[in-house]
C-alpha cells in the first residue's frame, strides 16, 4: 500500500557544513517535549538532551582546531542496548527499522545506556516540570516521560508517522524530503540530511555513497544509521 | 464582550465543562483584523482537533527578521519552525527561536498593566496616563527609546513623534553595541558609497577573510549568514570555499575557519593592510596608497602573527581562487579608531576588485524604498543620558530593549532614570527597568503580535516580513501600538487628525497595501483584502527576483593608527553568548541549557583563560575569580580556554540578569558592567579597549558543562544560586 513501502529511514550529518551551533539541540528538546533539567543536575551529567555536541580540540594555540560532531541515537542495526534490557523496553521495530523506546514497559535498570557506546541515551532521575502555562506547547504527538524512565532520539517517529498518514490519505508514497526531523529542519547551514535509503534516488542516498562518508564507532559492529561526512580543512 | 476583558479562564468557565473546549485563534481569513477567542462549539473551519495549524509569522529574538512557520494545535502554539519561503532564513532557524514559545508560555511574564510599586490598574487607566503624556509633556520632552527591530512600531512611533514635533525615536540595544553597527555603516560609506550596513555574499566566495565578524552566532542575520556558509563550503560540486578569520580569541565562528589567527587586539586593522599589500606584491601591482604605508613583516611581528601564513593567505586570494570577500565586525572594531580599521578591512574588497575579482558585497535594498530609522549611536546615548540628567526629559516611553541590564553601568543610565518624572516601560517581562518606570503597559510577545519588519540585512531582495498572532494573548497584555494609538485619539485634536489610524491593524494594513501596486512580488491580487490574506499566509512580501546588485568597493586613504587600551593586565573580550545573544530571552530555560557550542558550558557566566595565563596565576578550570576594571567588577568561574590569546581573557554576555524570572534571575553576571569606554569616529562605543585584572578567589564554583563532570563531584561541590550571592556579597564586604 502507498505510503508502507518498505522503508530504512538513515541520517547523513555532512560535518564539513556543521558549525557547531546547537539550534538543532534547541529544536529537538522543544519537539519532543525533553525536559529541561537546571543547572545543578547537569553539573552532574544529568541534563536530557537527546542531541548534543560532542566538542574536540586538537592540537596547541596558536594552532589549536575545534571540531564538533552531532551526537544522538545512532539508530543501530544491531544495538547493543537491545538485548540488555531484561522488559524488551528498547527494541527493534521491523517496519522501520528503528530502534524504539517503549516508556510504559521501561523499568529504569539503565542497563541500556551504560551499553551504549554512543552515551546517546538519557534518564528521568527526577520528574521534571513545566511551570504552568509552560506545559501549553508540549507536543501532544510525544509522550511525557517521568521519574525512573529511559529515553533518546527517536529519528522524530512522530514526524515519520505524520508525513506516512497524509501520504496514505492522498493515496501516494512519501516523497523524499518530506520527513524531516526536528534537528534536520532547523539546521541553520543544511548539514543535517534524513531520507529513506530504500529510495535510490533520495537526497540521504546519493551524499551518504560521499568519499567523505563515516560510520562512528562502526568497527564495535553496531550498523549504524548514522552517516557521517567527514570535515575538510584547507592548510596554509 | 470585550477582549481584553477575557481570559482563558473566562472561556473555560463560559464553556462549562473544559473537554471539548479550547481557545481558537481567528486570524488567516482575509476578513480577520482582531484576534478573537472562540470555543470549538463554533468551530472555525480551518481547525480541526487534532489537526496542526500553522501561521506564518516573523522572528524577533534578534533584529535580523527570519521568517517563521508556527505549529499550533488547538489553539496552541506547539513548535517554530524555519519559513521555507522566507528569502533570510529559508527554513532554518537558530536555537533562539527554537525556544521561542517558552518565552510566549513563560510564566514569569507581566501578566497585566501597574504601576510602580506593582498595583495592578486597568488598561483604560494605563491609556489615559500615555495620553496624558503625549499631551501634557512639551514636545521637546518626550524620548521613544526602542529596540533594535525595525519594526511597523518604530515607523508608527516616528509618525506620532513628528506629528508631536517630538525627537525621533531611539533605537538602541547591547547587541548593536557589541556589533559596532554604525561603525560598518560609517566605513561603507567611505568604500562603497552608502551608509548602511553591507550584506557579504559568503555563499559563492571561495576565500573568506574575516576580522572578528561572528556571524555563525549572533551577527547581523546569523541564520542567513549560516545558511551561506554552507553553499559556501559544500554548495557548489568540487569547489570547496575556504574560511579565515583573524579575532583575539576563537569564537564559534573563528572555530569553523580552516585559519584562525589570533592577531593581537589592535592591530587588526594593520594586518588588512599587510594582506593587501601582500596581495598587491603577489599580483605584481603596485599598492595603493594605505596598503603601501605598511611593511607586512614589521605588522606580523606587531600582531604576533606567522608573516608566512599572510603571504600563503595572499597568494591563495590572489592566485588559486576566483572570488574573495573581507568582512569586519565585532571585536576588533571596538577601538576609537573602529571606523579606520573597518574601512582598512573593507578596502581589502576595493582592492580585489581592481585585481579583477568579482565584488561579493551587496545592500539589501529596503523593503518598498522606505530605508529604516539606523539604530543610535552610543554617542547620541551619551546625549540622551545628559538631557535626562539636566531634567529635559520628561516622558520616556522604552519598548523592546533594557536598559537597565544592557547598558553600560559607566553610562549612568539608571541614576539618569531616576530624574525622569514619567517613565512608561512597555516590557513583556518583569525585567530590570520595570522598578524605575511608573508605568508598566506590558505588550505582547511576538508569537501574539501583528506587525512587519523591513529587512535591513542579509537578504539579497527586498523583504518586509510579516508577523501574525499565532495564538491568542495568553496574558492581558497589550500591543504597544494599539496602546499608543489609543492614547493619541484620547489627546485628539491635530495629533489625531495627523496619525489617522484607528488601531494598529489599520495602520500595518495601510503600509502592506502599499506593496499591492507592485507587480515583481512572490503574489499579486486585485482586492486589498486577497493581498493582506495573502501577505499573512506567506509570512511577509518579497520579490520574486533577487535585486540586489554587487557594490563597487573604493580604496580609500585611511590612517589606520594605533588602538589605545585602559592599563590592566589583560584585554577584555566582551562577547554575545552564541546562544542567549544580549540576555533578553535568558529566562527561555531550554536556552539556558543548550549548551555554548565552544565551552558547553550551561546555565552560567564564564571566563575564558588562555591555559599558560591560568598556569602563570594558578588558576584551573572552574575557580572563581574577580575580574576588576577601571568601571566596575565581577566573579566568574574560570575556563581554561585553548582558543584564547595568553594576554586576553572574554566572557559572555547574556546572563547575570537580577530581574527577568526564575531561570535567569541572580545566575551569572553581566560582563558589560566591566565596560566603559570612549567613542570612535561614528560615535560607537569603544568597548575593546577595556584592560583588567583577574583575581583569584580561593575557591571553586563549578560550572554545568556538557562535556564532562569531573571535578562536580568532591570539593568544588556545585553551588546554589542563592548561596553563591551570598557568599560574593561576603567577599564584596570584606574588600570594603
Amino acid at each position: 500500500m502507498a505510503g508502507e513501502e518498505h522503508t530504512k529511514w538513515v541520517m547523513v550529518i555532512d560535518l564539513d557544513r556543521c558549525t557547531g551551533c546547537n539550534a538543532c539541540v534547541t529544536a529537538c528538546a522543544m519537539e519532543n517535549n525533553v525536559a529541561f533539567a537546571g543547572e545543578e543536575e547537569n553539573a552532574y551529567g544529568r541534563g536530557m538532551h537527546w542531541i548534543r555536541l560532542v566538542r574536540y580540540w586538537e592540537g596547541e594555540y596558536p594552532e589549536v582546531q575545534m571540531r564538533t560532531m552531532p551526537m544522538m541515537c545512532q539508530q543501530c542495526s544491531n544495538a547493543p542496548c537491545e538485548p540488555v534490557c531484561p522488559v524488551f523496553a528498547t527494541l527493534h521495530s521491523e517496519a522501520e527499522e528503528l530502534n524504539i523506546q517503549v516508556y510504559n514497559r521501561c523499568i529504569g535498570t539503565r542497563y541500556c545506556a551504560n551499553n551504549c557506546p554512543y552515551i546517546a541515551r538519557t534518564f528521568n532521575w527526577f520528574d521534571y516540570e513545566w511551570p504552568e502555562p509552560m506545559n501549553y506547547y508540549l507536543n501532544p504527538d510525544v509522550t511525557v516521560r517521568r521519574r525512573g524512565i529511559m529515553e533518546k532520539c527517536t529519528f522524530c517517529i512522530q514526524r515519520i508517522r505524520r508525513a506516512q498518514e497524509e501520504a496514505r490519505l492522498e493515496g501516494r508514497p512519501v516523497r523524499d524530503g518530506e520527513v524531516q526531523p526536528a534537528c534536520a529542519q532547523a539546521c541553520p547551514t543544511d548539514a543535517i540530511v534524513f531520507g529513506n535509503w530504500q529510495d535510490p534516488h533520495s537526497k540521504v542516498r546519493q551524499l551518504a555513497e560521499s568519499q567523505r562518508g563515516f560510520k562512528f564507532l562502526e568497527e564495535l559492529g553496531t550498523e549504524p544509521k548514522v552517516i557521517y561526512l567527514s570535515s575538510q580543512r584547507h592548510e596554509f | 464582550m470585550s477582549r481584553e476583558g477575557l481570559t482563558r479562564r473566562d472561556v473555560l468557565k463560559l464553556a462549562g465543562v473544559g473537554g471539548a473546549v479550547a481557545a481558537v485563534l481567528s486570524g488567516c481569513g482575509p476578513m480577520a483584523k482582531y484576534v478573537r477567542r472562540r470555543p470549538y462549539v463554533e468551530q472555525p473551519e480551518y481547525a480541526l482537533p487534532g489537526k496542526s495549524v500553522y501561521f506564518a509569522t516573523t522572528c524577533r529574538e534578534c533584529p535580523a527578521g527570519c521568517g517563521l512557520v508556527v505549529r499550533t494545535v488547538e489553539g496552541r502554539a506547539i513548535k517554530v519552525e524555519g519559513n521555507p519561503n522566507h528569502p533570510l532564513n529559508r527554513g532554518s532557524t537558530c536555537a533562539r527561536a527554537q525556544a521561542a514559545l517558552q518565552g510566549l508560555y513563560n510564566p514569569d511574564r507581566a501578566r497585566g498593566p501597574k504601576v510602580r510599586g506593582g498595583k495592578a490598574i486597568t488598561w483604560e487607566e494605563g491609556i489615559d496616563a500615555v495620553a496624558r503624556a503625549l499631551q501634557d509633556t512639551p514636545p521637546e520632552g518626550i524620548v521613544f527609546l526602542l529596540g533594535l527591530a525595525p519594526d511597523h512600531l518604530a515607523e508608527l512611533v516616528y509618525e506620532i513623534t513628528q506629528a508631536l514635533g517630538a525627537p525621533p525615536p531611539i533605537r538602541f540595544g547591547a547587541l548593536a553595541m557589541v556589533e559596532a553597527r554604525q561603525t560598518l555603516a560609517a566605513a561603507a560609506e567611505a568604500v562603497f558609497g552608502q551608509k548602511a550596513v553591507p550584506t557579504f555574499d559568503i555563499a559563492k566566495a571561495d576565500l573568506v577573510i574575516s576580522f572578528g565578524a561572528n556571524f555563525l552566532e549572533t551577527w547581523l542575520s546569523p541564520v542567513a549568514y549560516a545558511k551561506a556558509y554552507g553553499a559556501m563550503r559544500q554548495g557548489h560540486p568540487g569547489r570547496r570555499g575556504v574560511f579565515v578569520q583573524i579575532e583575539p580569541r576563537m569564537s564559534m565562528t573563528g572555530a569553523n575557519a580552516d585559519l584562525w589567527l589570533p592577531a593581537k587586539p589592535g592591530t587588526e586593522g594593520l594586518v588588512a593592510l599587510a594582506l593587501g599589500r601582500l596581495m598587491a606584491e603577489v599580483a605584481g601591482v603596485e599598492a595603493p596608497e594605505p596598503f603601501a604605508q605598511v611593511d607586512p613583516a614589521q605588522v606580523a611581528q606587531a600582531a604576533e602573527v606567522p608573516l608566512e601564513k599572510l603571504e600563503k593567505v595572499a597568494r591563495y586570494a590572489v592566485q588559486d581562487v576566483e572570488r574573495v570577500v573581507a568582512l569586519p565586525g565585532g571585536v576588533v572594531l571596538g577601538y576609537e579608531n573602529g571606523v579606520e580599521v573597518a574601512q582598512a578591512i573593507l578596502a581589502l574588497n576595493g582592492l580585489l576588485e581592481r585585481l579583477g575579482k568579482p565584488s561579493l558585497v551587496y545592500f539589501t535594498p529596503p523593503a518598498g524604498g522606505r530605508e529604516p530609522l539606523a539604530p543610535a549611536t552610543y554617542k547620541e546615548l551619551m546625549d540622551l543620558v545628559d538631557r535626562m540628567n539636566a531634567g529635559q526629559v520628561k516622558a520616556l516611553f522604552i519598548h523592546g530593549v533594557n536598559p537597565v541590564y544592557e547598558f553600560p553601568k559607566v553610562l549612568g543610565f539608571e541614576e539618569a532614570l531616576l530624574k525622569v518624572p514619567l517613565v512608561i516601560s512597555f516590557a513583556s517581562f518583569d525585567d530590570e527597568t520595570v522598578p524605575y518606570a511608573h508605568y508598566h503597559l506590558p505588550d505582547h510577545t511576538f508569537l501574539e503580535s501583528w506587525g512587519y519588519q523591513r529587512v535591513q540585512v542579509g537578504a539579497d531582495r527586498e523583504v518586509l516580513s510579516g508577523f501574525q498572532p499565532v495564538v491568542v494573548p495568553v496574558f492581558d497584555t497589550r500591543a504597544t501600538a494599539d496602546v499608543l494609538l489609543a492614547a493619541v485619539q484620547k489627546v485628539g485634536g491635530a495629533l489625531a487628525e495627523q496619525v489617522p489610524y484607528k488601531n494598529e491593524v489599520e495602520f500595518i494594513q495601510k503600509q502592506v497595501a502599499e506593496f499591492q501596486k507592485r507587480n515583481d512580488g512572490i503574489y499579486q491580487a486585485a482586492h486589498p483584502k486577497v493581498f493582506w490574506a495573502l501577505f499573512l499566509q506567506h509570512g511577509g512580501w518579497w520579490t520574486q527576483e533577487a535585486t540586489a546588485t554587487p557594490a563597487q568597493a573604493q580604496v580609500p586613504t585611511v590612517q589606520v593608527g594605533e588602538a589605545k587600551f585602559d592599563r590592566g593586565e589583560l584585554h577584555l573580550v566582551v562577547f554575545p553568548h552564541p546562544i542567549l545573544a544580549d540576555g533578553a530571552s535568558a529566562n527561555n530555560p531550554w536556552l539556558q541549557e543548550t549548551p555554548d557550542p565552544t565551552t558547553t558550558v550551561m546555565w552560567n557566566t564564564w571566563v575564558e583563560v588562555h591555559p599558560e595565563t591560568a598556569a602563570q596565576m594558578g588558576l584551573e578550570n572552574d575557580d572563581l575569580v574577580l575580574i576588576d576594571s577601571p568601571y566596575g567588577a565581577i566573579f566568574a568561574s574560570v575556563y581554561v580556554y585553548p582558543g584564547i590569546r595568553p594576554d586576553t581573557i572574554a566572557i559572555p554576555m547574556g546572563q547575570g540578569h537580577t530581574a527577568l524570572g526564575r531561570w535567569a534571575k541572580n545566575r551569572g553576571a553581566n560582563p558589560i558592567d566591566l565596560l566603559g569606554f570612549g567613542v570612535n569616529g561614528a560615535g560607537d562605543a569603544a568597548f575593546g579597549q577595556v584592560r583588567v585584572t583577574v583575581r583569584k578567589m580561593g575557591r571553586r564554583q563549578v560550572l554545568a558543562r556538557k562535556e564532562n563532570t569531573v571535578g562536580v563531584y568532591g570539593d568544588g561541590r556545585y553551588q546554589p544560586v542563592d548561596k553563591r550571592k551570598e557568599e560574593e556579597e561576603k567577599v564584596t564586604s570584606t574588600q570594603e
